[in-house]
């Protein structure tokens, strides 16, 4: 039984079809890649996995249970996190504020304890904040933990995110291009943190990348995407090797 | 002209330094007196402005003690300027000076040993000071009373508001007809319940139960008006921005439509002879209660979810924060307490009409919210009470003052577009804090340079 | 049959009045996604300074015994009313939106408001609490066509808006200053490269819709010539949620929804009941579904409805603008 099964999901944005007959599983533990070029509807994929779209066609699976139609907090939730490829933080809010905001589903002290501030509540929010700072120390954000966002460099940022990402639990992580607009320097270090997050947590990841680098280093299986649909998928030389991905696709990138 | 502006400017700054200078100059002497220890000194001045308040004013050449610190009076006859002054710095700001800074180490150690307590102990301490230098200040007058419960008011409905277009950042319009539904839903409770009237018959109990059921009828309101906001917080699930603004205002328009056409309750002529229910007392317990809770809420996670809903609702969603559940809280908990308010409001004026709520009522609020600050629970009190305060001691200039107050929000709009004090935490505790370390700490310190 | 279209006349000529104010909101929301809540304030002082330059035309024409027809000066009332009330639209801009350009939405809301309320008070100080009463410079005659009865002053009134809205029309689709005013609203960025200043760009739109509301004002008291400082506010708010219902920013949109306001109004209060003897709304027994007193209660709920339903109003596209703090 996979983790997660996307079964022939079809999306069209009125007359544009972005997406067409798309099939995945995700096993446990396992890193898989997603590339193609831009506008393929690898962003939109996302979307409608986790929920902020609804499929035109298709079927979702999470462990057993369907999570077609499921608001998006529903199916981040039951285990499904994600960052986004335009950073969407909270821009007056703190490094510590994001991480412990995550956690929101678990918390259980109720409206009673945010308004009467409970015992309760003070544990719980204690608690939160426990595993809040030890994902900020995973992502190596911790001495920036109350900063407000927007003071923090672009890195971080994209650290930040990754936590928050995290506290929601899941059981696979989406990575919207992780590593977008990060010089080589702060690039070694996420593909560092996404190994160590990968290793400590034992999820499963998904990303999409635009850096073959990063696909080539840290997937186990790669998806290839052009017009919605996928025309290739295998291992990283595998699909290095493929004459159509290389076609669609990698060509510049190999040349150089 | 660039050197001239340069000149200019560079003199403006070595101004505003001196200024600076000077005023660091006369708070250094202050800045180690806890909140305690300028309770204590309010406490001393109120009570001698009780004692000698009525023969100083004689003597300056008042006919009896200013009302509020004098600017109704300095504004009705200009000549009185010196005696005003002069009044105001003998009974207030000379002995609230003087106590503060003679009591600070006296007071630090009492704060201290208040905090050595569970919270609540200082906590309570605190405000019973706080309502005794409000209770012997409103004691002067019926006006100035008057003034103190309005102001108070004007405190609960400016956080609750605060709780939607500020922590949520909607531009939410309906609060005048939160308010509406709560006055006129906590007057019928009352008046079916406890009073022999026109509108409603004879009481349903016995009206000696009446000041005890009261928090009840104020409930009843902030819970009609909750209902109320059902309306609009399920079209803010799919709209925000300037269409819930219109949904929100269309909300106000037909709340007061409503009730003009509401016969039972008196239509456009309105509904008079509450209860006299809402004095000082109930009333600042009520606005403690507000401020307690809303600062509860949104400082935990639970209520900083608005945060996150209003600066980037879908990361809010993909980070498990049920959005519409969040918003329904936020709409319903602010309606709640502009209901509560409206009850109280209902029972210090004692006569209502849907006139009231109106479009003036929104302009007041909004000025109100966003003078004081957004997303924050000390900017919404400095608003009211600075609005309240000047609305009422700028009354002699008559329209004028519709002039002044506009006029003094734009600039603050200009300078400091979301208000005095945004974006702020209010931290109890650290209100509370000694505002000096006890002395072997600073000997320490001392030491260890 | 006739009843039907008696209406239909009355909700032209309120049309009329919320067509060419909200036009105003919604020109300057195009511009520069922000609405102007000193709008209606303006239109009340459009229609102080039309009553104040038509006194003027009838002092100086009588003292120099020039005998002006009467449409003459109120053609020179309103084209006079239209070019000063636009330097007040302007002035407004200037000193109450302009230095705010880069604040939160919401602060530059309330700006407008309180400049609104300025203006009505301004207006109260200087004139004092009396009401003044705008000259009748149309007698009124009455024609009966077919049954209904139609008078000059609501002709007048629904063609001089048509024509204001034609000429506008025009200048926005054919002028140069027109076309940037469109751009602008389509994008913020490009109007640098036409080589127009953003702030030209919005005294201008400021200083047409300002015109416009003179306009308004002007026609206004031809039909309901008495004057006071808080004319403007529950009309103003009105034309608003027009402007809004139009969609945002649709010039269109605003136009035809001021018409749609003025419909909606006339015609809530005199749905017919359809169980006469009883009274479901009202106290006795009614001809009508909803007393007159149900006005505003019925038309809010309506546009509430609408806007629950088509929450990016009639004509307006899902703009990605909204208030930022
Ligand atoms: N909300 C939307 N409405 C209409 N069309 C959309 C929407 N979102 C995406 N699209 C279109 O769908 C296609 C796929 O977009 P998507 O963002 O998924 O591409 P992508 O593969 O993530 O590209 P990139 O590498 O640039 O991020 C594009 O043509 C895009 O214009
Ligand atoms: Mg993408």
């Amino acid at each position: 039984m996979s983790l997660l099964r996307v079964e022939n999901v079809t999306h069209y944005f009125g007359g544009l079809r972005a997406v067409h007959n798309y099939n995945l599983r995700v096993e446990p533990g396992q890193i898989r890649g997603l590339i193609g070029p831009n506008g393929a509807g690898k962003t939109t994929i996302f979307n409608l996995i986790t929920g902020i779209y609804t499929p035109t066609e298709g079927e979702i699976w999470l462990e057993d249970s369907s999570i077609v139609g499921l608001r998006p907090y529903e199916i981040a939730s039951s285990g499904l996190g994600r960052t986004f490829q335009n950073l969407r933080l909270w821009r007056h809010m703190t490094v510590l504020e994001h991480v412990k905001m995550a956690h929101y589903s678990k918390i259980s002290y109720g409206l009673i304890g945010a308004f009467f501030g409970t015992p309760k509540r003070h544990r719980e929010e204690a608690e939160i904040e426990e595993k809040a700072n030890s994902l900020l120390e995973l992502v190596e954000v911790r001495p920036l933990a109350d900063q407000i966002v927007t003071n923090l460099p672009y890195g971080a940022l994209r650290r930040v995110e990754m936590a928050r990402a995290l506290a929601t639990e899941p059981k696979v992580l989406f990575l919207d291009e992780p590593t977008a607009g990060m010089n080589p320097e702060e690039l070694t270090r996420m593909m560092d943190i996404i190994r160590r997050v990968h290793g400590e947590l034992g999820l499963a990841i998904f990303l999409i990348e635009h850096r073959m680098k990063v696909v080539m280093d840290l997937c186990n299986t790669i998806q290839t995407l052009v017009f919605g649909e996928v025309i290739a998928e295998g291992t990283p030389e595998e699909t290095q090797n493929n004459p159509r991905v290389i076609e669609a696709y990698l060509g510049e990138e190999v040349v150089t | 002209m660039g050197v001239r502006t340069g000149v200019r400017s560079g003199e403006l700054s070595t101004g505003r330094n001196r200024l600076g200078q000077l005023l660091n100059r006369i708070w250094a002497p202050f800045s180690q007196v806890p909140l305690l220890g300028w309770l204590l000194g309010a406490l001393i001045a109120v009570a001698l402005e009780q004692l000698l308040g009525t023969y100083l004013a004689r003597i300056l050449g008042m006919i009896k003690i200013p009302a509020l610190f004098g600017f109704a009076i300095v504004l009705k006859d200009l000549a009185l300027i010196p005696s005003a002054i002069l009044y105001v710095l003998l009974i207030y700001v000379l002995p609230v000076a003087v106590i503060a800074r003679l009591s600070a180490s006296l007071a630090n150690r009492l704060a201290a040993k208040l905090l050595s307590f569970p919270m609540w102990v200082s906590v309570i301490v605190h405000l019973g000071l706080l309502y005794a230098v409000l209770g012997l200040w409103a004691g002067v007058s019926d006006y100035r009373t008057l003034v103190a419960r309005l102001t108070l008011i004007g405190i609960m409905l400016t956080l609750s508001l605060n709780v939607v277009n500020g922590y949520m950042g909607e531009f939410s319009c309906s609060h005048p007809g939160f308010m509406a539904l709560g006055a006129y839903g906590a007057s019928v409770f009352t008046m079916v319940a406890f009073v022999d009237d026109r509108a409603f018959g004879p009481p349903l109990l016995p009206p000696a139960l009446g000041p005890f059921m009261f928090p009840t009828a104020l409930i009843v309101g902030g819970a009609t008006a909750a209902l109320g906001a059902t309306l609009v917080a399920i079209p803010s699930f799919r709209t925000r921005g300037d269409y819930l603004a219109i949904i929100s205002l269309a909300f106000t328009f037909i709340v007061k439509s409503f009730i003009e056409n509401l016969e039972v309750v008196g239509g456009p002529r309105g509904l008079g002879s509450q209860p006299d229910w809402a004095n000082l007392p109930t009333v600042f317990v009520w606005t403690v209660l507000c401020l307690w809770i809303i600062n509860n809420f949104v400082r935990s996670t639970l209520g900083k979810a608005l945060n996150a809903v209003r600066d980037e609702e879908m990361a809010a969603n993909a980070m498990t924060v049920n959005t519409r559940r969040t918003k329904m809280i936020a709409f319903l908990f602010a309606a709640f307490w502009a209901g509560v308010a409206g009850g109280l409001f209902a029972h210090v004026l004692r006569y209502i009409n849907p006139g009231t709520f109106g479009l003036q009522k929104l302009a007041e609020v909004l000025a109100m919210v966003y003078f004081g600050g957004l997303n924050s629970v000390a900017g919404p009190i400095v608003g009211a009470v600075s609005f309240n305060l000047l609305g009422e001691a700028l009354r002699p200039l008559e329209v004028y003052k519709w002039i002044i107050i506009p006029l003094l929000l734009i600039v603050v709009m200009i300078f400091r577009p979301t208000g005095l004090i945004a974006f702020r935490e209010f931290d109890v505790k650290n209100l509370l804090e000694p505002k000096q370390k006890p002395e072997e700490e600073v000997e320490h310190v001392a030491a260890a340079r | 049959m006739t009843f039907f279209f008696q209406n239909v006349v009355n909700a032209l000529q309120w049309g009329s009045f919320y067509a060419l104010i909200a036009l105003g909101y919604s020109m300057v929301y195009g511009v520069l996604l922000l609405f102007n809540f000193a709008h209606g304030d303006i239109f009340m002082v459009g229609a102080y300074i039309g009553f104040f330059v038509v006194s003027g035309l009838l002092a100086v024409a009588s003292m120099s015994s020039l005998l002006l027809p009467n449409w003459l000066l109120l053609v020179l009332g309103i084209i006079f009313a239209m070019f000063l009330t636009s330097f007040v639209g302007m002035l407004v801009e200037r000193v109450g939106y302009r230095p705010l350009r880069a604040a939160p939405r919401a602060s530059a809301a309330i700006t407008g408001l309180m400049i609104g309320i300025i203006l009505e008070t301004g207006n109260l100080a200087l004139l004092g609490a009396r009401r003044v009463s705008f000259p009748s410079l149309i007698a009124t005659t009455t024609y009966n066509i077919g049954g209904v009865s139609i008078t000059n002053k609501k002709i007048t009134i629904v063609l001089v808006s048509l024509l204001l809205m034609l000429v506008l029309h025009q200048f926005v689709q054919r002028t140069k200053w027109g076309m940037a005013m469109r751009a602008t609203a389509f994008d913020f960025s490009v109007v640098p490269l036409m080589g127009v200043s953003i702030n030209t760009i919005a005294a201008l739109t400021f200083g047409l819709g300002s015109a416009l509301a003179a306009a308004a004002g002007i026609l206004f008291s031809v039909a309901y010539p008495v004057l006071d400082p808080y004319m403007g506010i529950t009309i103003g708010w009105k034309a608003f949620v027009a402007a809004i219902l139009g969609g945002r920013g649709s010039i269109l949109g605003a136009a035809l929804a001021g018409f749609l306001m003025g419909f909606i109004e006339i015609f809530v209060v005199v749905i017919p009941n359809p169980f006469p003897t009883m009274f479901p709304f009202s106290l006795f027994p009614a001809p009508y579904l909803f007393p007159s007193t149900l006005r505003d209660l019925v038309a809010f709920s309506i546009i509430l409805l609408i806007l629950t339903f088509k929450p990016h109003g009639l004509f307006g596209e899902a703009h990605t603008a909204r208030l930022r703090l």
